[in-house]
Formats: C-alpha cells, structure tokens, sequence
C-alpha cells in the first residue's frame, strides 16, 4: 500500500510538496508497527488476523525481536510454522519479505554479494580503446599509472555489484523481514558469515568498506530443523524459539482459522487422532500441516464424522511414510474410536 | 532487581545451562523491557534469551518455577482469601479485634480464613489445653509480631532477608541444611520468640496462654517454612564441583562398571567428548581440483589477466565421506562397552554421516535403521535388547556380514570391530576377517580387555589380530575418545 501511494507521488508535479508528504506517510507506518509490536497481546491479535494463531510465546518472541533488534533462531520439528511465522510477520507489518534458503554449499557470493564480472569484463574490453585518450601526452610509467589512480576503482563500485539477500535486506530503506530458511542445511563456515549481519545488521565488502543497514534494521528470522547442532557463537547472538508441537486446543483453533469452513465437531475429531498419532513410535509425526492439508482433504470429501475406512483411505495425507502407514494400520480402528469418543 | 536477574542466571548455571555474559547483558535488556510486574511474561522473555536448547529450555522452566516461588505465595493467599469461609472468619473474628483495631474488620475475617489453611496441619498439636476462641494477647517480640500479622508476603521477604545473612546461596553440601536453617531462623529472632513464648504460658492469664499456643503452632509452621526454602535454595546453588569431580572419574573408570545410575551423566561425557572431536575435525576443508568449473570465480580472478581464463577455479565437491562399519559383540560381557561405542559413533554424526552399524552375539544383524528412526538412547536400548542373547560366535557374525554387505567395502571404507574375540572355542573364520582386511582401508578391532588377557583361554585375539590394522585396548572413555580421535585424523 505504501508503494502505491510513493509512486502516485513520484508523478506529482509539485516536488517539495512530494518530499513532505512522502515523510509523512513513511512516518505513518513506522507508527503502525511500533504500536503493532508495542505489546504481546498486540502481536498476538495481530498474528490472529492473519490467520497465523501463535502461543503467546511465540508472540513475546516477535516483540523481543522488535524491541531489542535481535535477530529470533526458531527450531521445531518440520511443518509446526516456523517458515510461515516469518511470512506472517511480514504481511502483518507490511514489510517486503527476504528470503535466503540455505543449503550445503552457499557462499558469500550466493548470500551477500556477487561482483557482475561480465559486465566488469565488457566495460574493461570497451574501455580498452579510450584508454589511449586518457593517457594521451603522460610521460613515462610512473605518470600513467597516476591518471589511471584518478579514475579510482570504478570496477568495484556499487555499479558493478550485485546484491544478493543478506545485502539487500540491509538495502530496504523502511526495513523489512528477513528470513534465513533452513540455516542448518549451511556449512560451518557460513554460519561464521553470518555473525557480522546478526550482531552489528552490517556487512564488510572488502572492495567498498563496510554496508549498514539504512534506518530500520531488518528483522531477521533464522530457521532450523536441527539436522546438526547450531554453533553456540550463532546461538548467543540471537533468541531463541522454539516451536514444539501444539496441543490439542491451540490446533484446534489453527484448523479453524486456516479451515473455517470445517464444522466444530469434525474438528475436534481429527485433531484428537493426530494428537494420539503423535504419541505413536513414527518415523516422521504429522505436524500442523499435514493437520491442515487432511482437514482440507476431508473437506473435499464432505466428511460429517471420522470412521475407521476413510481414515485408512486418506492416511497418506497425513504420514509420508511407507513403513508409518503399515504401522499405524493396524491401530486405525483404536484410534478412531477414541478420536469419535471423546 | 540486576541482583535478581543475575543470581537467578547463577543458578541456570549451577543446573547446567551455558549462559555467556553477552547473553547476561541481553537478558538484562530484555528484563528492562518487560518488567517483573507479570510472571508469565517474564518466563517466556526470559526463556527466549536464556536456553538455548530444547533441553535447556525443560531446565530452564523448572528452575524458574523453584526461583521465583515467591510470586506463587503471593498468589496462594490471594487464592485462600478468596475462599475463606465465613464460619472461621466469624470465629477468629475475635481474636482478630483482640489485635487491634487498626485494621478494618474485612480484612481481619479474611485473614482468619487464610490462616484455617495454613495451619490446619498443626491442627492435631492443639490437644494440649483447650482454651477456646477468646481474646489473645499481644506478642511483644519482633518474630512473633510477624507470625501474628498473617502476612505470608512480609515473611517471606523476612526469611529471604535472613538467608542472604547468613549467606545461604555458599551452601554446598546436603548435610548443611540443618545448620542453615537454625541459622535462619536464629537471624530472624527466634530467641526472643522462644523466650516469650515460654513466659506467656506460664502466665496466669488466659489470652496469654492462648498467645502462646498460637506462637508455639506458628513457630513450628514457620521452622516447615525455613526448611523447604533451605531445601530450594541447595538444590539451586550447591555447588556443582561434586558432579565435576565424578564427570572427572567416569572418564577413566572401566565402562563395564559404570553404575547405571551414571549412564545418563556419561552419555553427557561423551556428547561432550563427540562434540570436541566434531570441532576439532569437521573445519578441514579440502579445494578439489576437479569436478564443475567454477565460471564466476574463475571468471572474477582471470580479470587481472585481462579476461583470458588462466587461473581456474573449481567448484569444490565433497568427496562422499568416508564409511563406516562398526560391528559390535553385544552379548553379556561385552554389552556395556558396545553401548558407549555406539554412542560415541553415533553421536559424531556431523563429522562422520555414514556409520552403518551391526550387532550380533551369534547371528549378526544390521541396527542402523534402529539409530535412524529412534533416539540414541531408545535405539542403543533396543539393540541390546534385540541381539544380546544366545552365545558368542564370531564365526557365524563374520559368516552373515560377509553374505550381507562384504560388496559395500571399499577402500574408503573403516571397519570397526568391537569385542572380546572369545568365541566359545568355536571356528574362529578368520579367511573372512582376512577378506574384510583386504578390502578396507582400515580394519580397527577394539578390545575390552586388557591386553595380558587377550589370549588366555577361549579368546582368538592371536589369530585375529594378524588381520587387522591396529587392535587397541578399550575399556574408558578416555580410551574411547583417543581411539575415535585416531579415526577421525585418518579417515578423512
């Protein structure tokens, strides 16, 4: 919404007027957030009309991330939201979402910054040919050498950089939201990489010096599925979350913000199974996702109440395993009956 | 309130929860944002900043809970005044005016109707002499003013004030708790208490001696009182130089007598030994000099050689890492080394991905499906449980891993043996250890027992060790992790 109204400005014709008002309507949404994320239970309503329904846990940690300029680590087993709280944050801020996602290999080059050598490379061959004009009438090397100092380093200016997530999330000028997915999937070394942003929102280009954030540092959301410990160095300079499994009211109310069209009853059915399906010795236990996708599922089917076929018929949605599904086979009728029962 | 925040961080620390400074400072920060004023809202600030674990997180929740116990007093007698009932109330009205009037009736019958609660456990002591409501007397001393008042809040702050005297947080071992809480008491006036008590039930009059039957029950309260908070307080501050020490000879004591009791505190040894060796090992990275160009670099550092590519650069690719195979004997006498191998192995998952592990006592099986699917713990229990039974045979398990997996070894591969090598006099087979040697990299048998005993009776040790690479006594963790250290510095 912001943008729209900047570019109706931008073609205004008046430009002091345009510099005011754009001030003033910076102004008005840096306002709304802080009175967004002036307190939990702000938050937490406010994660609610997005339809994200979050522990106020979850919410004190949104707050402490606006409050304090820390970055938030959040861990959790796969699919209980830790990717979409992030999102959330962004839309309920208004703030463009940034997303670096991780995975064995990614560099610097990938996440902070890449120099745009072919265009280096072109404007070095073109450039090629005025370089006679500019040395014309120098004498000797020592002199030559001085004129081309004069033009300074213009290869390795920002003309030539190209900005990847981190260094662009520092860019955003009303600030934004950050999100480094999956942060366990990255090598050691680029969690080391990754201190300087957390701590101080700057990065070192050796070439240029060092980039700050501009007004608004963005906040940053770091996620991990714990494949491999997290350095404690990483660790310190960010809070921690972590989102475990909900429990049978708090999903109950996720199903119902995210399918409302599903009745009561039905509701409380299926959560009920998933939570005894979470007790259960599996290879990979459903989250709220698959919660959501099966209420989805049942939706479609015009289901009015759980029975023991339907759930063996749609099992699939909910466990991604093979071997889950054979297992949990035998138990369906059990389960069912308690989830109809109580 | 930093006094607060900081002795509470102290006693983190003391339950095992690594806070730095910089996290100290943070949480100060953070205590400035929200405030003491709502519990619950400190819990979740101070949980955000504070652990950092999964675990750390369930030990954080409980020492919270002990350390700020206070605010629970607060809300238990708000609770009790709530439902006072107007019977009692009515009854200790009287004695409520026999008080003074300086406070108003309401909060006199309420009071009545908290005090029904507390005491009721010292209810059966009043047999002594009935005295029946009546007027009571005032007390003069200071402690018995304060037991007289009824409030829990100023008490509690009382006995706070007291321990810091006498320095409670430097207790360190169980036996002290008696000491302190004499001491405490002591602080707080009970000699005077005492004194006045004994006179007032001398004295002729009545409300006096209902004075002090009133005292003599408060101060037996008030003792209950002082012991649970001492008891609170040694769990939070005693000092944990006694684990310390036993973490210390865990590490050298023989693995088979390692109590069970202590499994859960050497599991912790060897995260902690797996996670020195991980840092050690995982920073080593080699630049391949094959596999994918590397346009953009290459591109980027020939730009000094006026774009003529003549440095290359390449896509660094790991080479898949190496394998290991770790068979372990788990019958009876060789069960408890396996599993501490087992979890040292497996705890250096990072550094070392591809462990495939067998177990067998007679017939061999493979359990890495077991490590995969459960927790450490479930899965070294199950193995144990599963394969620990029927009598050694080295023969038959080098026969089933043969038929099973002899194709997969390659010379990246390390095989890891760990047993006794006694095999009930039966054939020892060791053209297939043989076969094993030839194809791995390395062939590493760790025995438990001492090296003088690895020939005596039915062990084949002799005959086995002329096919491995290296045959190690392994019986501590000190061992265990110098072995693993070797392993780790020659296979990669």
């Amino acid at each position: 919404m912001l943008y729209i109204v900047t570019v109706d400005l931008d073609n205004a014709a008046f430009c002091a007027e345009k510099s005011v008002l754009r001030v003033v309507v910076v102004g008005g949404t840096v306002t709304d957030i802080d009175k967004l994320a002036g307190s939990v239970s702000n938050l937490q309503a406010g994660f609610e009309s997005h339809r994200y329904i979050c522990s106020s846990q979850i919410a004190t940690a949104v707050y402490l991330a606006y409050q304090l300029r820390k970055p938030v680590l959040v861990e959790g087993p796969a699919g209980v939201g830790k990717t979409e709280l992030a999102k959330t944050t962004a839309e309920m801020f208004e703030l463009p979402l940034i997303r670096l996602q991780c995975y064995e290999g990614l560099d610097e080059a990938k996440a902070i910054y890449e120099w745009k050598y072919g265009k280096q490379l072109l404007y070095t061959q073109v450039l090629k040919e005025t370089l006679d004009e500019v040395l014309q009438g120098a004498k000797g090397f020592t002199e030559s050498v001085n004129r081309l100092h004069e033009f300074g380093d213009i290869f390795f200016s920002e003309e030539f950089m190209e900005p990847r997530p981190l260094l662009k999330a520092l860019n955003e000028e009303n600030g934004c939201v950050l999100l480094i997915d999956e942060v366990d999937k990255s090598d050691h070394e680029f969690e080391s990489l990754l201190l300087e942003i957390l701590s101080e929102y700057q990065v070192s280009i050796p070439e240029i010096g060092t980039v700050k954030a501009k007004a608004e540092p963005p906040i940053v959301f770091l996620t991990s599925n714990n494949t491999r410990e997290i350095s404690d160095a990483l660790k310190r300079r960010c809070l921690h979350l972590y989102i475990p499994f909900p429990d049978s009211d708090l999903e109950q109310r996720i199903i119902h913000a995210r399918v409302p069209e599903i009745p009561p009853e039905l509701r409380r059915q299926l959560v009920t199974f998933i939570q005894e399906l979470r007790d259960l010795d599996l290879k990979k236990l459903p989250a709220i996702s698959e919660t959501i996708d099966w209420a989805r599922t049942l939706l479609l089917l015009h289901t009015e109440s759980l029975d023991a076929n339907l759930v063996r018929d749609t099992l699939n949605v909910i466990l991604k395993f093979q071997e889950d599904i054979d297992n949990v086979d035998a138990e369906i009728t059990t389960l069912t009956n308690k989830a109809i029962k109580n | 309130m930093d006094r607060t925040l900081t002795s509470f961080i102290a006693a983190l620390r003391n339950a095992d929860v690594r806070i730095s400074t910089a996290e100290t400072l943070d949480a100060m920060s953070a205590v400035e944002l929200c405030g003491y004023r709502n519990r619950e809202f400190l819990k979740d600030t101070l949980a955000l900043v504070l652990p950092k674990t999964p675990d750390e997180k369930y030990t954080f929740d409980e020492t919270f809970d002990q350390f700020f116990a206070f605010e629970d007093v607060k809300g238990e007698s708000v609770v009790t005044v709530s439902d006072g009932d107007g019977e009692e109330a009515e009854g200790e009205g009287g004695a409520g005016q026999g008080q003074g009037g300086a406070e108003g009736e309401g909060t006199e019958g309420r009071k009545g109707g908290g005090k029904k609660k507390k005491f009721s456990a010292f209810e059966e002591q009043q047999d002594e002499e009935d005295l029946g409501p009546g007027e009571m007397a005032q007390p003069r001393s200071t402690l018995g003013k304060l037991l007289m008042q009824d409030s829990r809040v100023e008490l509690t702050v009382n006995m706070a004030a007291a321990a810091k005297e006498v320095s409670l947080e430097e207790i360190q071992v169980f036996t002290q708790k008696g000491l302190y809480t004499r001491k405490i008491m002591e602080e707080m006036g009970l000699a005077d208490l005492q004194q006045e008590i004994s006179v007032v039930r001398q004295s002729p009059s009545i409300p006096d001696r209902r004075l002090g039957q009133e005292l003599k029950k408060r101060r037996e309260w008030l003792r209950e009182q002082v012991r649970d908070y001492v008891e609170k307080q040694f769990l939070l501050h005693a000092d944990a130089t006694g684990k310390k020490l036993r973490e210390e000879l865990l590490r050298k004591v023989k693995l088979s007598n390692v109590e069970h009791r202590n499994f859960r505190l050497v599991q912790e040894v060897v995260f902690r030994m797996a996670k020195r060796l991980v840092a050690l090992h995982s920073r080593r990275k080699k630049v391949f000099k094959r596999g994918q160009l590397h346009v953009s670099r290459t591109l980027r550092h020939n730009m000094s050689y006026d774009g003529s590519i003549f440095d290359l650069h390449w896509k660094s690719v790991k080479i898949d890492r190496p394998k290991v195979f770790a068979i372990c004997d788990v019958s009876g006498s060789v069960a408890n080394y396996a599993r501490f191998m087992l979890m040292f192995l497996y705890s250096l998952e990072e550094v070392m991905p591809k462990v495939r592990s067998f177990a067998f006592s007679s017939d061999l099986a493979e359990v890495t499906d077991l490590f995969e699917r459960n927790k450490l713990e479930d899965a070294i229990a199950k193995t144990l449980r599963d394969y620990s039974g029927g009598s050694t045979d080295y023969g038959q398990a080098f026969e089933d891993f043969r038929n099973k997996c002899l194709d997969e070894i390659d010379n990246r591969t390390t095989i890891i043996i760990l047993g006794d090598a006694r095999n009930n006099y039966g054939d020892p087979r060791t053209e297939i250890l043989k076969e094993m040697y030839d194809r791995s990299k390395r062939l590493i048998w760790l025995n438990p027992e001492s090296r003088n005993t690895w020939n005596v009776g039915d062990a084949e040790m002799r005959k086995y060790s002329a096919y491995v690479h290296q045959a190690e006594e392994c019986n501590s963790l000190t061992h265990l992790e110098r072995i693993v250290g070797n392993l780790l510095r020659t296979i990669q």
